[in-house]
């Protein structure tokens, strides 16, 4: 079964690392952080409402619905918001208020220094857990907005989060790697020593992806010991395994024979098989010539708009997208850093260093894993799939898509704060950080 | 039953023109990494160089007057059951020779009419030597200017059903049919609704049969065995190294086209140098090392950016054909005949094909997947040595055999 490229649990790949001291940097604020505003220059906005008032729309086939892709009456509506009537100025106002933003210099090795933008919240909760946050395509460090109050809010009853939320390279107002081959591991570097650099020296990690899949099936086993130095425990809303199979999963194989399926995960099947048979053109088309695709999206407002909002929609469960909301979105990607062309690369680079990834994969994992279950993420598998024995946590949910820290905000947080809250499977993953204040303690 | 020809010349207004230059005047673009190369998509170099050429240097008039003075061009009205009446265009030339061969020519994505330009005047030239053909080459719905269907599910019958009608329009009752990639499954339609009463004989240069893969040993053991202990020549592993290489890196656009035509669509349609780009690394990647001239290139895409359907609706067959199912097996009875490209998308041994109505076979050492426009004298003389005296189709259209 193919699969989408969103994002990585990155930091499952992070290589080998000087040993650090546990105790060393951990009540202090990280030294150098640069604040960082959005700041768009006049010139770009003024531009791209040139080129929205230039848009050439296409025809539709009658009754096309959403069945050809983004409809006619959706995008006309939104292009013609974001010409007259969307202010950007007054949203990237809001985002500056939202989120602190900052920038720092990382040095990945082979590729240089890149500088990379990230939204960090700590909250009050001296002991709170650190927790890296890893967003995906279309996604953005826009993502993390509305789980960010909750995740960093402090009470005795469930634990507190400090929270980074970083810009991949090549997306939001990260720079874009120059060279080719910027793959996994480079993404892991880079959110390792961010973490690091920030003085969080052991952390958790969030995010919506499959990164189960490329674990250790190409890292040799030692990375993975070594690897529960720094990132000691990883949450998804987007589990993968590859399915039962007679010689490389072969109980998993037998129980398949034998028992049936839920209707719940029949359902599964059908969103998978969907997203499949319909759902992934995008995915063959930036992972084997990104370049080609790059052109348009970075000329054509129109053209990026309609590529990422048939995702929104498509991929969400009836999320009740507001105008200015999808705007804002997309206007992160046409006025990003390293422009639109940049993010669609990561696909080609994974895809050409691991051709076979989702083949034979099995979990090699080893620090604990927690699931949240969506009912319309894009790729639905049975949970007995995806059961390893360091799945620690487990939660289902009976709405919700692909984007849920957006959509679900408060489930979300609500899972990680069982995850890793007092009683919870995960808690005290992090030396000295429990996630709450000593009086609470208890 | 005959109708009249309603002559057309091609005329883009002068606000089309002045709009393009004005998107084009605005082109933004991304940048590369280093040493990219072709690995990543249409190279920044190319792209930027036929943008400035196509904003300033290339003219459009001076093209369209050379298409409208090569190209006999026409419109017709065609009915399509369950889809209303479509405006057809095409290009039309009859040979001197009377008793010529109407041959049908149908292109494919992301081509069009454009490519019978060099091999009409090969085909139908007048000679002792060799057959002469007259030759219609349609604008499938959706391309050049011909409307595109405007409901859903318009598939090879569809499209099949246009040609067919537009061929006995035309006042020719039976004739043979040549084409390739999407004109490849489009003729093969034609062979298996009309074939015989009309479609007497279908020729591809895009040679893709249902079992088309390596013989099995219970289906076909004697083919096995040869399979298995023959080695592949040199060609063979290259052409297997080709249709690996499509169908590995080379179907992006294949599987965004099939699933999602309008999402692409709106890119397409309203960004030149998107368009430029998305058509440009075709031409490319699937030719032989054709040398692409820059005017010649912005002809070929200015073709789909003043297509009279727009570039949108030139995807949208991709859907219906994937959506629909209709690429898998189809046998036909009429005659059939390969002429086989190295370069071609699609190239396995030959022995994999087996068809007993296989009765034209030819094989090249240059050439791609734009064969009529790449290596036109090649593809006529494998057309002429199919058709003509001695050829095993040679007089398949009764009482046009292709000579005086």
């Amino acid at each position: 079964m193919r699969c989408f490229w969103n994002m990585t649990r990155i930091s499952e790949l992070i290589p080998v690392q000087n040993s650090f001291s546990h105790t060393s940097t951990l009540a202090t604020m990280a030294p150098q952080e640069t604040p960082f505003q959005i700041a768009i220059p006049a010139e770009q906005i003024a531009l791209l409402r040139k080129k929205l008032e230039l848009t050439v729309l296409p025809d539709e086939l009658e009754d096309a619905g959403r069945e050809y892709g983004a409809s006619l009456s959706d995008i006309r509506r939104l292009v013609t918001r974001w010409k007259d009537g969307y202010d950007w100025r007054k949203h990237e106002a809001q985002l500056n208020t939202e989120l602190p933003q900052f920038t720092t210099d990382i040095e990945i090795d082979g590729f240089g220094t890149l500088n990379v933008h990230y939204v960090h919240k700590r909250s009050d909760v001296v002991d709170a857990i650190p927790l890296l946050f890893v967003h995906g395509w279309p996604g953005s460090f826009l993502e993390v907005r509305h789980i960010l109050p909750l995740l960093t809010e402090s009470s005795p009853k469930h634990p507190s989060f400090h929270v980074v939320a970083f810009s991949l390279p090549g997306y939001g107002f990260s720079e874009a790697p120059k060279k080719k081959g910027f793959e996994l591991t480079q993404y892991a570097e880079l959110g390792n020593k961010l973490m690091t650099a920030l003085g969080y020296n052991e952390y958790v990690t969030q995010d919506g992806c499959w990164g189960h899949l490329v674990s250790e099936y190409y890292h040799p086993n030692n990375r993975c010991k070594l690897r529960g130095e720094h990132s000691n425990a990883w949450h998804t809303n987007a589990p993968m395994a590859p399915p039962p199979h007679p010689i490389s999963r072969p109980l998993l194989f037998l129980n398949h024979l034998i028992f049936g399926y839920t209707p719940k995960e029949k359902a599964g099947f059908e969103r998978s098989l969907w997203f499949r048979n319909k759902g992934n053109g995008y995915y063959h088309e930036q992972s084997t010539q990104p370049q080609t695709l790059g052109y348009g999206l970075t000329d054509s407002p129109v053209g990026l708009l309609a590529w990422i909002y048939e995702k929104l929609v498509n991929w969400t469960d009836d999320y009740p997208w507001d105008d200015d909301e999808v705007l804002t979105w997309i206007s992160i990607y046409w006025f990003s850093r390293a422009g639109p062309a940049a993010s669609v690369r990561i696909y080609f680079e994974v895809n050409k260093a691991y051709p076979n990834l989702l083949e034979g994969a099995t979990s090699k994992t080893t620090i604990p894993m927690g699931y949240s279950y969506f009912p319309k993420e894009i790729v639905k598998l049975p949970k007995r799939w995806l059961r390893a024995p360091n799945l620690v946590f487990e939660s289902d949910h009976t709405s919700g898509g692909h984007f849920a820290a957006h959509e679900k905000p408060k489930e979300l947080v609500d899972d990680l704060r069982k995850m890793f809250g007092k009683g919870g499977p995960a808690f005290g993953v992090v030396h000295g950080r429990s996630g709450y204040d000593p009086q609470s303690r208890l | 039953m005959t109708t009249a020809e309603i002559p057309f010349k091609i005329d883009i207004p002068d606000s089309k023109l002045s709009l393009l230059k004005q998107k084009l005047a605005l082109t933004t673009f991304p940048d590369e990494l280093e040493d990219a190369g072709r690995e990543y998509g249409a190279p920044l170099a190319d792209i930027q160089r036929l943008v400035a050429r196509w904003r300033d240097g290339y003219d459009w008039r001076k093209h369209e007057a050379e298409l409208n003075a090569e190209l006999p061009q026409f419109m017709k009205d065609i009915e399509v059951e369950g889809f209303g009446t479509l405006a057809i265009h095409y290009v039309h030339k009859k040979s001197e020779v009377e008793d010529a061969i109407p041959l049908l020519f149908v292109h494919g994505w992301p081509g069009n009419f454009l490519e019978v330009r060099k091999i009409l005047p090969l085909l139908t030239a007048a000679s002792p030597d060799h057959p002469s053909f007259h030759v219609v080459a349609i604008s499938m719905p959706g391309y050049g200017f011909s409307d595109g269907p405007t409901k859903k599910g318009f598939r090879f019958p569809q499209y099949a059903e246009v040609a067919n009608k537009l061929m006995l329009a035309l006042g020719y009752d039976q004739y043979v049919t040549q084409g390739g990639d999407l004109g490849f499954f489009v003729t093969r339609k034609i062979a298996n609704m009309y074939g015989g009463k009309h479609s007497k004989a279908w020729h591809t240069n895009f040679p893709r049969l249902p079992n088309s893969s390596p013989p099995k040993l219970f289906s076909r053991p004697l083919a096995y065995l040869t399979h298995i202990l023959t080695p592949y020549t040199e060609a063979e592993k290259a052409g297997l190294a080709r249709t690996d290489w499509f169908e590995k890196l080379g179907r992006g656009y294949f599987m965004e086209q099939s699933t999602q035509p309008q999402t692409l669509g709106y890119g397409l349609t309203d960004s030149p140098a998107g368009l430029l780009a998305w058509i440009y690394e075709k031409l490319v990647n699937w030719s032989d090392d054709y040398l692409w001239d820059d005017d010649e290139v912005l002809t070929w895409v200015s073709t789909y950016w003043f297509s009279r359907a727009g570039p949108a609706a030139s995807l949208r067959i991709y859907y219906e054909m994937v959506q629909g199912n209709e690429r898998g097996h189809e046998d036909t009875s009429i005659p059939l005949g390969f002429s086989y490209f190295p370069k071609e998308l699609f190239n396995v041994p030959k022995r994999w094909h087996k068809a007993s109505n296989l009765v034209f076979e030819s094989e090249h050492t240059a050439g791609g997947h734009f064969a009529a426009h790449e290596k036109p004298e090649l593809l006529v003389n494998d057309l002429r040595a199919m058709f003509g005296k001695g050829g095993p189709a040679f007089g398949i259209v009764p009482g046009k055999a292709g000579y005086r």
